[in-house]
């Protein structure tokens, strides 16, 4: 009866949600049609500029039909699996998939032969032995023969400028500002230079062994972390028996042979420890631990570490560090506890030609660093999962959920009242001189016109969140590339400045998509819904009393043949806008013709300050948009019902 | 004289000679070189986008146009740049420089660039000079449609009949941008020999032809424009038919009227809502007194709703002007 009543209620709430959806796309058909334009209008040509090799396939499908990014955002929803966070990882190395790839390729294939000679089993337990068997063929084997492969037709000079030089593509220097005009010039032909040199021989990377060989690793050990805490949970054993050794070992006893005891390699008991240094592998199983981590991204190698439990201490002294995969694979797995993690750049779930995750299951948890962090990919995937707890995330750039090149960073919230911070540390000296970049929060972005960026996703499931940027955030992209916050449930605080919640610039995808709660968003312009320079921007909100602010060039504006679309489907909703010839429904000419910015609002009682109001259709003086707040399908009241 | 003293005097004359020509040569080799660091230079500050360089930007850039044509093959080499920006500034100059680049820039249409001959199309457009008419007519079937839609669109600009032909083949080009850029060339051209493609291409699969073919037929010669949309009402293409109710409506003329009384009675309900709304617009006072009557026959809730929206629009435009 029980699994009959779920079954119902998933049917159920399954046809309100498709219902929902189908209400959107009828509400956007049907206000096109008002204007004059069609569904097959809302595309994008692939060739305005040359394409670049690098595209990823699901960026070029969806530039063709920018409306599917809705349902792209939306499928998220059911991606992650609680306890599971290789189903999530898995998905994403499926979207990882160039344009123009046409087989996919997998990690070295290598059994358990290959290192049992090579290691004599130190402890006791068997369980914590196959763990530490798995790890270690990852380790030894089957992650450096991967990274082999994806660097094999790599000359030494080349791999040296990913190592050396490349990294100045992502980090901003702070000192920019101080530039003079000749300075700044000449960084920007450097760039140019160091982008033109990585495109003429990227083709040649292939990151699926590497990203698939940590998605294999991390299957492999939240498996043999099920079993031991399922053992440890029925009392079938206890830490100190997992942790049982030989009493009596030599003096003279060379550990490199012995699983768990080589160089590299710790294992932790209850107590409070603290490790400091270059790690390949570490478990802990229980006590505040404190971890001074390091990374020499000139020795590339896998890195593991696994902590039972603890109110834990994460702290970087390098970049690289903390669930960073560099050239390689790096996982960091937190069971329990609140834990601080304070990194530099490239940390917290980045996969920078690789594959990196940190994966938080329970506990409040803080997660603080500069560039490239929570969530950060290039040429592989970046993944931070937070499953459990109140949460602080804070970061100076790229982060929350940043794609570049041919790269998906994704963070996923699941429960908690969470708060994203992103910003305030390097000036956007192109526009102002007090705001700052955030280019994070569902961000992506790509060298423009050199080569097409990645997937930035943000998820956050259930809470009441709070999420700030300044200068590039909140579901949008930049170049070639898709910018995506997905929040599902609570009362959410969206607040940035400009380009951000559903915003697109330079040929390019955008979306922010809220489905419950009572919201409220602001951002000054080129935001809510705005899709600028043939590109598309998205606002979707399904539920909830919201309230929405922006100055400009916000709120379904489509600006240089781009397209913007906001969508309202329920609740008493409240608009603020500044300047409604802009904004509300509005298309800037460009190019000899127009863009489109088409504004919905589609149930209940709404108050406008711009163009809107109750039961109204409007299309702006401008090439070309309009809107509407009316109910395609008006609920029958209680009266007619009975009739 | 002797022999010798002939030749050594020979080779003395030559030898002086051959360093006069160094000495000239390298003269104006320095000079070359010192014009163009000095333009290099200018344009590095013309195209800063840094906010606290920005009062620098329009010195530089009258600096650069002061220096005339010695300045545009330079700028023109420049065109290969993959900076917006910088593209824009050196658009920028070249149209102040004006008439004088446009010899220039003819020449540049025929290099083996794509960019730089689709960026010079459209500097050539902003000069407006017609001497570009015919080279741009013949780049106009370039294989590249970016080039081509350039090359119809600076066309329109210049505003020379020479083109209409061009422009009207343009019409149906195999890419919508190329038809976009005709159909708005058309408009200013005011070619009404293009009027019944216009008309077919409200129906066009590219929302940027079919929507600027609205505007560009209110512009034309009204009489053959509501003569050429009154038998293309009934299409088969019900967007061509929508889309004309949108042009009727803004020609505002009784002919055009009465074809959108005769509208608002569509068996279509998109059809109605978009005649009765242009209908509204254009007669905001009511004169034709038929606004009640397609209210009260009228049945279909959001067809009534768009129209009342369009009655609240016109009384609030009236009651703004008062």
């Amino acid at each position: 009866m029980k699994l009959f009543l779920t079954v119902i209620l998933i049917l159920a709430m399954n046809s309100s949600s498709f219902a929902q959806e189908k209400t959107e796309i009828e509400g956007l058909n049907h206000l096109s049609e008002y204007i004059g334009l069609r569904a097959s209008d809302f595309s994008f040509r692939e060739d305005y500029t040359e394409p670049d090799s690098l595209r990823l396939k699901v960026i070029t499908e969806l530039m063709k039909s920018p409306l599917d990014m809705i349902d792209y955002t939306s499928q998220f929803k059911s991606a992650h699996i609680i306890g599971q966070p290789e189903i999530l990882s898995s998905v994403l190395f499926q979207d990882l998939a160039r344009a123009d790839q046409t087989v996919r390729y997998y990690a070295y294939d290598a059994d358990l032969s290959e290192i049992q000679q090579s290691y004599n089993l130190h402890y006791t337990s068997e369980v914590l032995n196959q763990l530490l068997q798995q790890a270690a063929l990852y380790i030894d084997v089957i992650i450096p023969r991967s990274t082999e492969a994806m660097f094999s037709r790599l000359s030494a000079s080349q791999k040296n400028f990913l190592i050396r030089k490349f990294p100045s593509l992502i980090k901003i220097d702070e000192n920019e500002v101080f530039l003079s005009v000749n300075a700044i010039d000449s960084l920007d032909k450097l760039e140019e230079e160091y982008a033109d040199r990585f495109a003429s021989y990227a083709y040649l990377i292939n990151k699926d062994p590497v990203v698939d060989a940590g998605i294999g690793l991390l299957r492999q050990l939240i498996l043999e972390l099920r079993n031991i805490e399922s053992l440890l949970k029925n009392n079938s054993v206890s830490i100190s028996e997992l942790l049982n050794a030989p009493s009596f070992v030599p003096d003279n006893f060379n550990h490199e042979f012995n699983l768990g005891k080589q160089s590299g390699w710790a294992i932790g008991g209850t107590d409070n420890d603290y490790y400091n240094g270059d790690y390949k592998f570490i478990i802990d199983f229980g006590g505040d631990d404190i971890y001074d981590l390091t990374y020499d991204p000139e020795n590339p190698h896998p890195v593991v570490i696994i902590d039972f439990s603890g109110d834990d201490s994460y702290r970087s002294k390098s970049d690289f560090t903390l669930g960073s995969g560099c050239f390689s694979v790096g996982i960091l797995i937190d069971l329990a506890g609140n834990d601080s993690y304070r990194a530099k750049s490239f940390a917290m779930g980045s996969g920078y030609f690789g594959f990196g995750i940190l994966y938080d299951r329970e506990g409040d948890d803080i997660y603080e660093g500069d560039t490239f962090l929570q969530g950060a990919g290039c040429y592989g995937l970046g993944l931070l999962i937070d499953e459990f707890g109140r949460d602080i995330y804070s970061a100076a750039l790229s982060s929350q959920g940043f794609g570049f090149v041919e790269g998906i960073g994704l963070l996923y919230d699941v429960k908690g009242n969470d708060n994203y911070f992103a910003g305030g540390k390097y000036k956007d000296i192109l526009r102002y001189d007090d705001h700052y970049y955030s280019f994070s929060q569902g961000f992506a972005i790509g060298m423009r016109p050199i080569f097409s960026g990645g997937i930035g996703g943000l998820i956050d499931m259930q809470g009441n969140d709070t999420y700030t940027t300044d200068i590039f955030g909140q579901g949008s992209s930049y170049w070639w590339s898709l910018g995506m916050l997905y929040d599902v449930e609570g009362n959410d605080i969206y607040n940035s400045f400009q380009y951000a919640q559903g915003a697109g610039t330079h040929m390019t995808g955008g979306i922010l998509i809220d489905d419950e709660g009572n919201d409220t968003y602001f951002s000054k312009g080129v935001s809510q819904g705005c899709g600028h320079d043939y590109s598309c921007g998205i606002l979707l909100d399904r539920g909830g009393n919201d309230t929405y602010t922006a100055y400009d060039l916000s709120q379904a504006a489509g600006s240089a043949n781009g397209f913007g679309i906001m969508i309202d489907n329920n609740g008493d909703d409240r608009y603020n806008i500044k300047n409604p010839k802009n904004s509300q429904g509005y298309g800037n000419p460009r190019r000899e013709f127009g863009s489109i910015g088409l504004f919905l609002d589609l149930s209940g009682d709404d108050q406008y300050r711009g163009n809107g109001k109750n039961n109204y259709y409007w299309k702006t003086d401008s090439k070309w948009g309009g809107g509407m707040d009316i109910e395609l399908y008006p609920k029958k009241n209680s009266t007619e019902e009975n009739k | 004289m002797n022999r010798l003293s002939i030749n050594v005097i020979n080779v003395i004359v030559k030898i002086t000679l051959l360093f006069l020509f160094l000495f000239l040569m390298n003269n104006s080799i320095s000079a070359s070189s010192y014009l163009d660091k000095k333009i290099d230079s200018l344009f590095v500050i013309s195209s800063s986008g840094e906010l606290k360089y920005r009062d620098r930007v329009e010195p530089a850039i009258e600096a650069l146009a002061n220096l005339g044509i010695d300045a545009v093959p330079r700028l023109i080499d420049k065109f290969t740049t993959r900076s917006a920006r910088e593209r824009l500034t050196i658009i920028n100059i070249l149209k102040k420089i004006g008439s004088p680049a446009v010899p220039d820039l003819i020449l540049a249409l025929s290099r083996p660039e794509k960019l730089v001959v689709l960026r010079v199309c459209r500097a050539l457009g902003d000069i407006k000079d017609s001497s570009a008419v015919k080279p741009l007519i013949n780049v106009s079937g370039h294989p590249s449609w970016q080039v081509r839609e350039k090359a119809v669109d600076a066309l329109g600009k210049i505003n020379d009949n020479q083109a209409d032909q061009t422009v009207i083949a343009a019409l149906s080009d195999s890419v919508g941008q190329v038809r976009k850029a005709a159909v708005v060339a058309s408009g200013r051209l005011k070619i009404n020999e293009a009027i019944e493609k216009l008309i077919h291409i409200l129906a066009d699969n590219f929302y940027g032809a079919r929507m600027s073919a609205i505007e560009v037929l209110t512009k034309l010669d009204t009489t053959r424009v509501i003569r050429s949309i009154a038998d293309s009402l009934n299409s088969a293409n019900g967007l061509t038919g929508d889309l004309s109710c949108q042009v009727l409506g803004k020609l505002n003329h009784g002919d055009a009227h009465d074809l959108l009384i005769k509208q608002a009675a569509s068996e279509s309900a998109s059809r109605r809502a978009q005649a009765a709304v242009a209908l509204i617009l254009s007669d905001p006072l009511d004169n034709c007194s038929v606004r009640q009557s397609i209210i009260d026959k009228e049945t279909d809730r959001l067809v009534l709703l768009k129209i009342n929206s369009a009655i609240d629009l016109v009384s609030l435009i009236s009651n703004e002007q008062k």
